[in-house]
């Protein structure tokens, strides 16, 4: 597209050149706004706790210092916290993409019985839901709070997920399955030797989502459970959070600030540490996954 | 393509009975089984659970042995002293997260759309793409430290401007839209601007051909191809979004919170948490809900039909 719109032209005007300046303009600044406060975060996780509460650290750590990071993984409970996440995200992830898949294969089959009353039916959830507390009160019912089970099934089979896999298999030319049924292939033959081999693309994404969502999740944490002892890493640090923004209210000056990283539990390179290495692990599964963004999006976008 | 029923019985789907057609698909009623007994019980039986907002709730008659109370928790929340303001709040939000941000993500689409240089373009997706990984913990932990008083690097620029560096911007009520809006920018511009560049890339590419034919220039070409290309898209988006006016996003709201910035920051999805989940008003805080969702799904439907009507765009 690019070479068939650069090629047909006799000479760029002042108009478009003017559209291509405020373009590079306006989009190296967003990604500057974007990337800035993450390298201040970095640079804070690598600098001295008593030293950054005097302000001044910008994007290159002042003071360097592994300690931040030592602390952390020393820290018990935040290490409980990481393997809960952890274990959070595998197991609930791998669940997601089997029931899933298998729903919107079933439903992608256009023989099935019911097909439309079930599709509308779960479609319908997306437009109105229990509410807050009512879906508290079925947990509770099912036994699911102060469990790790709550952590992972309220995301178990999304309505988004499950129409942008129907979708996709919907791409899936159904000779392939017609020649598989000739064969004497059963549905389950169909759905593990076809369908699934053919929908990497949309199993990545997919996956890439709900381990996100998992692994990004605090509420569940914060709300159905009473004891800290299965907390995922997200909740510690809301818990950290909170506890700062209501110590905070006393700080005014810098003095006070100094005092204060030198006195509360957490100094805020401390807190910072810890956000990077609970952000890290999500990102390295990003770039590998990237290619099929667009693809994925634009499959749930038509069809949703 | 027209699905036909396996030549090999050749009986062809329409003559055979309902029960044995069902019978002949019994593997994928297996493979739904774990879908259907979740929404059941993870979507559905909340729905009905919605009954409580009708009920005194007690834990141990449960939902449906707990006494009826009729009307009274709708009462109570309308004649109560939050009322308003929360409504007020939450409409406020819903308004800039709705109306306010929407455009964002389609400019940032139609700039990338202009940039001709492929890695610069990939660099600059990744970059934009990146905070959509990060969680809204996160994400107010780090606004807490950039915006802290004295020390924050906000406050850093301004002093060093020669202003006031000493405001504590969390704790301002006057601020809290605005910190509300660069975080929402800041996380979901890249991330929502996917979708429109997958819209966009699905153009059809003589139209381009022909505005410049017709002299058109490239902002002429975006505003009378890109932008009706894409259309549908936007369309769509907006009429999703529009169901989501009620309930402001609970997780920002909880986690950016202070006792300064209160009187606005308290809004639906925050007081049914608070009244309902920490305070156990369970039937109180369900009615609240229940109000939020009806409205939501009317919003929906309502502009669903609107939009159908006027523009020919509708999600069914």
């Amino acid at each position: 597209m690019e070479k068939m719109r650069g090629s047909g032209r006799i000479k760029t005007s002042a108009a478009d050149k003017a559209v291509s300046i405020v373009t590079y303009v306006v989009v190296i600044t967003l990604c500057l706004v974007i990337l800035l406060p993450c390298l201040n975060v970095l640079a804070l996780s690598f600098n001295d706790g008593k030293d950054a509460a005097r302000g001044g650290v910008w994007f290159w750590p002042r003071v360097f210092t592994l300690e931040n990071y030592g602390e952390v993984f020393q820290d018990g409970s935040i290490i409980n916290a990481y393997k809960i996440t952890i274990a959070r995200t595998l197991i609930g992830t791998l669940m997601s993409l089997i029931f899933t898949s298998f729903a919107a294969f079933a439903l992608n089959q256009t023989e099935l019985p019911g097909r439309k009353i079930i599709t509308f039916l779960i479609t319908f959830t997306m437009l109105f839901g229990g509410g807050t507390i009512p879906t508290y009160i079925q947990y509770n019912e099912l036994g699911m709070l102060d469990t790790f089970w709550v952590l992972v099934i309220p995301s178990l089979v999304s309505v988004t997920y499950l129409i942008m896999m129907r979708s996709f298999f919907d791409g899936i030319p159904y000779a392939l399955q017609e020649a598989a049924k000739l064969d004497g292939c059963g549905y389950f033959g169909i759905y593990f030797r076809i369908m699934i081999p053919l929908s990497k693309p949309v199993l990545a994404v997919v996956g890439l989502y709900t381990a996100v969502n998992l692994w990004n999740d605090w509420f569940a944490g914060a709300f159905y459970m009473t004891s800290d002892a299965l907390w995922p890493v997200q909740t510690v640090l809301q818990q950290m959070l909170a506890r700062a923004m209501s110590a905070s209210q006393q700080i005014t000056n810098v003095a006070d600030a100094i005092a204060a990283s030198q006195n509360t539990v957490t100094s805020d390179s401390l807190k910072m540490a810890a956000v990077v290495i609970t952000t890290v692990p999500i990102l390295c599964v990003y770039p590998f996954v990237q290619k099929y963004f667009a693809k994925g999006t634009l499959i749930g976008a038509i069809k949703g | 393509m027209k699905k036909k029923r396996s030549t090999v019985t050749g009986i062809t789907v329409e003559y055979e009975p309902l029960w044995r057609r069902m019978l002949n698909c019994w593997p994928l009623y297996l493979l739904l089984v774990p879908a259907i007994v979740y929404y059941i019980l993870i979507c559905y039986v909340p729905i009905a659970g919605n009954v409580l907002a009708f009920k005194d709730y007690s834990f141990r008659l449960g939902i449906w042995g707990s006494p009826w109370v009729g009307m009274r928790y709708f009462e109570m929340f309308f004649n109560s002293y939050d009322c308003w303001r929360l409504i007020l709040n939450t409409l406020h939000i819903g308004f800039i997260k709705c109306i306010l941000e929407f455009p964002f993500a389609i400019i940032l689409a139609l700039l990338l759309n202009e940039i001709r240089a492929p890695k610069f373009k990939r660099v600059t997706q990744t970059i934009t793409y990146l905070p959509h990984f990060l969680s809204s913990v996160i994400i107010v932990t780090m606004m807490q430290r950039i915006l802290a008083p004295n020390t924050g690097v906000l406050n850093q620029v301004i002093a060093g401007l020669g202003g006031d560096g000493s405001t504590f911007w969390l704790m301002q009520a006057s601020a809290f839209h605005e910190i509300l809006f660069g975080m929402d920018i800041w996380r979901n511009i890249g991330w929502d601007s996917i979708i429109y560049l997958a819209a966009i890339s699905s153009v059809d590419q003589e139209l381009y051909e022909a505005a410049s034919m017709d002299g058109c220039n490239r902002l002429g070409q975006v505003w009378h191809v890109t932008l009706p290309g894409i259309r549908p898209t936007i369309g769509l988006l907006f009429i999703m979004g529009v169901g989501g006016l009620l309930s402001s996003g609970f997780e920002q709201m909880w986690l950016l919170r202070t006792p300064g910035n209160m009187s606005v920051a308290d809004t639906l999805d925050v007081y049914v948490v608070r009244v309902g989940l920490q305070q156990a008003q369970f039937g109180y805080a369900s009615a609240i809900g229940l109000i939020q969702g009806l409205v939501g799904l009317f919003l929906v439907v309502t502009t669903n039909a609107l939009s159908k009507k006027f523009t020919e765009v509708g999600l069914w």
